[in-house]
């Protein structure tokens, strides 16, 4: 738990003195232990989502960095993207298989927003209304099945 | 760019590392973070390095190599990794340097307290007591004495004289010792 914190505690202190451009975490809304974040997102200009902002929120378990967080979409705006679901799941790799503790909350941010940058056309997953019926509430018990890369 | 370097890890080996200061705060601040474990973000400590050049503190990289141990990968590049495939980096600070891989990272290993005896039917308990009784095919009369006469050994030892349990052994292998000898006299007469 302890080192948990530690490296939370030095995450946030390097997104908030340089934070990478269209991301900022919303200091307020992180809670005592660190243990969940907002982090107001901006669609890059020259994107479909240009304009646009988005909220991400992350959820850290006491395994973190060994563990991957938990991210979703949340807010009035989700994306409108075929790797993200109504309800603020999100399809990506390295936030469950491909998870590494070199990883962190930046470049989670990073990888998010280049994801809606390479979005050409805005529409929601084949299978939403399925999927957004039947998933759990915490988007790593979904078993996710990469196959699309070019988005 | 700020100059705040209320962050900056341990000041000693930051010193140790650098033989020209830098010019700035900042810099000293950059040339300190060369030496931060990919993992837990700190000055690396128990140092070793991968062979496709990451540094991480051992203890971290052991427990990532534990979380998904039929898939070892980098952190940081995903090349192929593993206890064998590190490099340990012993400072000069350090005047007797040891092995990281060696010491195990300090971690709550499993526990197995032995199952307490508590004695519900002392008389019965065969295996653990002076007594041991044994079927089996040997060399036919010392197989009965070695198992009748406690020739053999590895055992736990015999409770202490005077406990009830001592002398209720005692009065149960004076008997099966009367029944191993009338086995006997069977055996011979018939």
């Amino acid at each position: 738990m302890a080192s948990m914190e530690k490296r939370l505690q030095k995450e946030l202190l390097a997104l908030t003195k340089d934070p990478p451009v269209g991301v900022k975490v919303n200091t307020d809304a992180i809670t005592k232990n660190l243990a969940e974040w907002t982090v107001d997102l901006e669609g890059a200009p020259g994107t479909v989502f240009e304009g646009e902002n988005f909220q991400l929120q992350f959820k850290f378990g006491s395994r973190y960095p060994f563990d991957s967080p938990q991210v979703m979409f949340i807010g009035p705006n989700i994306p409108l993207h075929p790797h993200v679901y109504s309800n603020g799941h999100i399809c990506l790799s390295i936030l469950t298989d491909d998870w590494s503790p070199a990883l962190s909350v930046q470049s989670v941010c990073l990888s998010v927003v280049s994801m809606l940058s390479s979005c050409k056309e805005k529409k929601r997953p084949p299978d939403n209304a399925l999927y957004v019926k039947t998933c759990s509430k915490n988007p790593k018990k979904t078993r996710w099945w990469y196959h699309d890369d070019s988005v | 760019m700020s100059t705040d370097n209320s962050s900056k890890p341990a000041e000693a080996s930051a010193g140790a590392a650098s033989s020209n200061p830098g010019p700035s705060e900042n810099g000293e601040d950059e040339k300190a973070a060369v030496y931060e474990c990919n993992i837990c973000l700190d000055t690396a400590h128990d140092a070793v390095v991968s062979m496709c050049g990451h540094l991480f503190c051992w203890p971290c990289l052991h427990q990532w190599l534990e979380t998904r141990p039929q898939r070892q990968l980098c952190p940081v590049c995903k090349a192929g990794i593993g206890k064998d495939k590190v490099i340990p980096i012993y400072g000069r600070g350090n005047p007797n340097p040891q092995d990281p891989r060696e010491k195990l990272p300090p971690r709550p290993s499993g526990q197995r307290p032995e199952p307490e005896n508590t004695g519900g039917f002392p008389a019965f308990g065969f295996g653990d007591g002076g007594f041991q009784f044994s079927f089996g095919i040997g060399a036919f009369p010392f197989g009965i004495f070695t198992s009748s006469f406690n020739m053999s050994d590895n055992r736990p030892g015999p409770p202490q004289a005077g406990s009830p349990q001592h002398t209720e052994e005692q009065f149960l292998s004076r008997i099966f010792l009367w029944v191993a000898i009338l086995f006997l006299f069977w055996l011979l007469i018939a």
